[in-house]
């Protein structure tokens, strides 16, 4: 495997976790333990071991789902991890669908203000159920919720830029606090929104909050392109890896952005074993305790057929599945889930044993070497810059990632050794705050 | 007001000293500058044990869901501590969220009422017990034990449940600011702890009697609310020196601007007058005209009412204590001024405001929190570990539990003696 200097480009590595861990099994391994979702001194406990490790951030999805119950919000959740650490950023999942550019804007600079810097917010529409918690009629369809956003996130950044440098004055003598002259209202008035501004927070550290994206759907892409600073995203392959790379990357110029500007982490689920059998144990363990006929209940929503009506050890119905343009949630990920099985002829078992693993992310299973090796590969072939790692199962797989992995991948000369500073952006490479679109 | 770690550092002094929570506020407008309280009281939690974390938040600019939750999680990370402040909200923040305009004062409360009675059904989503676990069986959570709450309101509609558990206190405890007749109604109905501005004792008696008679009305006892007002004490070692002090802090006021700010509420520019001159009350335009929060308009023109006040004279007293009581005096002047409203059933406990930070919140916890605990009227340690059992309030049933069933890791009804035990938060 290839050998870089200190100097090279490295990877960005981000920690996805959680309490049990991501393999859908995970919560009835002896080793985990299924209450800590709700314990703060768990999720301190973790942040601190990404730290150690030299993570760029941690970071936390959001939404509804079987577990939704049992964790924490995750601003309060956040902000008490970012009174224990000190380093390492902080990306939290908000839609904007359901909340208001004002207050999500105060949150982030909060968080950012708390944490000296470290702050990330992952731009998502939000999911359909949402809409009957919110008094509202129905969830707006795929368009009109990326239109929204867009201006969504523009008031937002707007709302940022709001205060000028050096408008929180502090000056006793001349009994100012803050100069009105630094701080200007916004007077945005757009199709969705409508917003006089300023906020009541000055920028953080770094400037402002790190933009980041997670749809891989068209508008996505251009959501990404235009606003986003790192991209989260679901690739199976190494081809599709490199495909949506180039796209992406080569979307930038058009909004006058260099390819350094923004960063591509997909999702990835390692499982790591001292040996190559350990792992392969480990995997077939952790699928035995998925019950298997709810498991293909909830892949079949992807198929016009009920998979359990068919063989498990026979191929995939792919005839019978559904097209990308039959969902008008999350659009990207029936692609990705799909397309492994299509190329490699994959039984519906198999199928199942990849979902429960990574849930639409790539996993693989090795020892540290080969874990590192397939890191290294992907990262060298133009397909990304670093990953957001799942470990499957907490808190045993995230350390074997750190003790193990970690020191592999700094070897080769691919991963950091010391943080470049205190702030997300500044440890990410990205430089300051993205010019805005004023308004006149 | 943005360091964090300063915060943290006063949480830990008023932890020190007993006190039953941490207060703040929330504005919106822009003209301040603080963090957002929910990202505040969240690392202050996770640096902290004991004291009690409030947030106030209006429901007009917050969805009831959104509410719930974040409120919710507090609770849950901070091991039962948590606090809601109810308000509807300033008319300025309307333009922040892309409304015309603000709500009148009635809509205002109607939606309120709705959006509270929403958030305590989110809170009994979940039972007590809803998460199990059990790996064996592979069951996470008994679904029969969390529940959609289907509401259909005039304002809202709400399907439920909370993506959250139960928090530990069952519900965390609702305070109520507003004192108009509205706000008392609403404090009668929902709150457990009101925060008010009361300028003497008399005024603070019939309010004591006032709200505490309207509890039986929603099938509540006097012991399920307790009444807190306003304090913003200046305490020094000797009364010339508490009056300097009070002196000086008038003096860094930048006296036209406050006086714009009080023109405001009387809809006469005060800067026409002289400093000396009495406060021209038969100007001040009446509560009912007021759309605003109309109990702060009285309860800063009333001590102009009861008797000759000068312009300067009020200007001094809404700056120490913008509309709440402000007293200047020794640690035993000070305590005297509480135990006389104390055993007056004027007050259950004090919210207080410090005038300047650190300084005066350090005077009253080194100096009068002694004082106070010497003549038996503060606790000399935590009754528990949440707000709950530091208020003496009860933990509530869950509606969608058979009674009797479902308290698991309840806290249970504080029996403390409360002949030593009443409560004063600190207003950070």
């Amino acid at each position: 495997m290839s050998r870089h200097n200190s100097t090279s480009r490295k990877l960005k590595l981000i920690a996805f976790l959680g309490w049990t861990g991501h393999h859908a099994g995970s919560w009835r391994h002896p080793s985990s333990n299924p209450n800590a979702g709700l314990d703060i001194d768990h999720h301190i406990a973790e942040a601190q071991e990404a730290e150690r490790a030299l993570f760029d951030a941690v970071f936390i999805a959001d939404g509804d789902g079987w577990k939704s119950g049992t964790k924490l919000e995750p601003f309060t959740q956040l902000s008490a991890v970012a009174v224990h650490t000190s380093h390492i950023g902080l990306i939290n999942t908000v839609g904007t669908v359901y909340n208001d550019p004002y207050s999500l804007a105060r949150y982030f600079a909060s968080l950012d203000l708390i944490s000296g810097g470290r702050a990330g917010w992952n731009v998502v529409t939000g999911a359909h159920s949402a809409a009957e918690q919110f008094t509202r009629g129905g969830h707006p369809s795929h368009a009109d919720r990326y239109e929204a956003a867009n201006e969504f996130v523009e008031v937002v950044k707007q709302l940022w830029a709001s205060w000028d440098e050096g408008a929180f004055v502090a000056d006793k003598q001349r009994g100012i606090l803050i100069d009105p002259a630094r701080v200007n209202e916004i007077n945005f008035r757009g199709r969705h929104y409508q917003v006089r501004g300023p906020l009541d927070l000055p920028p953080s550290p770094q400037g402002h909050t790190v933009i980041v994206q997670a749809g891989s759907s068209e508008p996505g892409k251009e959501l990404a392109a235009r606003t986003a600073e790192l991209v989260f995203t679901a690739q199976q392959t190494l081809p599709a890896a490199q495909e949506f790379y180039r796209d992406l990357k080569g979307r930038l110029a058009r909004y006058g952005r260099s390819r350094d500007d923004l960063f591509i982490t997909p999702g990835f689920a390692p499982l790591i074993g001292e040996t190559e059998a350990e792992a392969r144990d480990l995997e077939h363990e952790l699928n035995s305790y998925v019950d298997t006929r709810r498991a293909l209940d909830l892949l079949s929503e992807r198929f016009t057929v009920n998979l359990n009506d068919y063989p498990i050890d026979g191929p995939v119905p792919l005839d019978k599945a559904k097209s990308a343009d039959d969902f008008d949630n999350v659009k990207s990920r029936q692609d990705v889930v799909l397309d492994p099985a299509r190329r490699e002829g994959f039984t519906i078992r198999q199928l199942l044993y990849r979902a429960n693993g990574g849930h639409g992310h790539v996993t693989h299973t090795g020892t540290p070497l080969q874990i590192a090796d397939f890191i290294d590969k992907w990262f060298n072939s133009n397909a990304v810059d670093g990953f957001v790692i799942e470990p499957p199962l907490l808190p045993q797989q995230f350390r074997l990632f750190v003790d193990k992995v970690i020191p592999e991948l700094q070897n080769r000369g691919l991963f950091r050794t010391a943080y470049e500073g205190t702030t997300l952006r500044r440890n990410l490479g990205l430089r300051g705050t993205l010019p805005l679109a004023k308004a006149a | 007001m943005m360091d964090i770690d300063w915060q943290i550092a006063e949480a830990k002094r008023a932890e020190a000293a007993l006190l039953d929570a941490l207060f703040v506020a929330e504005f919106y407008t822009g003209k301040n500058s603080a963090l957002d309280t929910f990202s505040q009281l969240a690392a202050i939690a996770a640096e902290t044990s004991h004291i009690g974390l409030i947030n106030t938040i209006a429901t007009v600019y917050n969805e009831p869901y959104h509410i719930a939750r974040f409120i919710a999680s507090l609770d849950h990370l901070s091991k039962g501590r948590a606090g809601w402040n109810f308000v509807t909200g300033a008319g300025s923040a309307a333009h922040q969220f892309s409304r015309d305009g603000h709500p009148s004062h009635a809509d205002r409360y109607a939606q309120g009422d709705e959006a509270v009675d929403i958030i305590k059904r989110l809170w009994d989503s979940w039972e007590d017990g809803a998460i199990l676990p059990v790996p064996e069986r592979n069951l996470y959570v008994n679904q029969d034990r969390i529940h959609q709450i289907n509401h259909t309101g005039q304002f809202y509609s709400v399907r439920g449940p909370l993506n959250l558990a139960r928090p530990p206190q069952g519900h965390p405890v609702i305070l109520q600011s507003g004192s108009s007749e509205t706000g008392k109604e609403m404090a009668a109905k929902h709150g457990e702890a009101v925060y008010t501005a009361q300028q003497t004792l008399a005024a603070a008696k019939e309010f004591y009697i006032d709200l505490k008679g309207r509890l039986p009305k929603y099938g509540r006892s006097r012991e399920d609310l307790l009444i807190l007002p306003g304090l913003a004490p200046l305490v020094a070692d000797t009364e010339k020196e508490a009056l300097e002090l009070e002196h000086e802090l008038n003096r860094y006021v930048d006296t036209r601007k406050a006086l714009n700010a009080l023109s405001e509420r009387f809809e006469v520019n005060l800067n026409d007058y002289d400093l000396d001159d009495p406060v021209p009350i038969d100007r001040a335009i009446s509560e009912d005209t007021i759309d605003g929060i109309r109990s702060r308009h009285e309860a800063v023109l009333n001590p102009a009412r009861r008797g000759t006040v000068t312009i300067r004279q009020l200007l001094y007293r809404s700056n120490a204590g913008h509309g709440h009581i402000s007293l200047a005096g020794t640690p035993l002047q000070i305590a005297d001024f509480i135990e006389e409203w104390f055993t007056s059933d004027a007050c259950d406990g004090f919210n207080l405001l410090p005038q300047v930070a650190p300084g005066s919140t350090h005077g009253f916890f080194d100096k009068v929190i002694p004082e106070l605990q010497n003549r038996g009227l503060f606790r000399t340690a935590y009754e528990g570990t949440t707000l709950r059992e530091s208020f003496g309030l009860k933990r509530p049933q869950n509606r969608n539990s058979p009674r009797g069933a479902g308290s698991v890791g309840a806290a249970a009804a504080a029996s403390s003696d409360s002949a030593t035990s009443r409560y004063a938060n600190a207003n950070l």
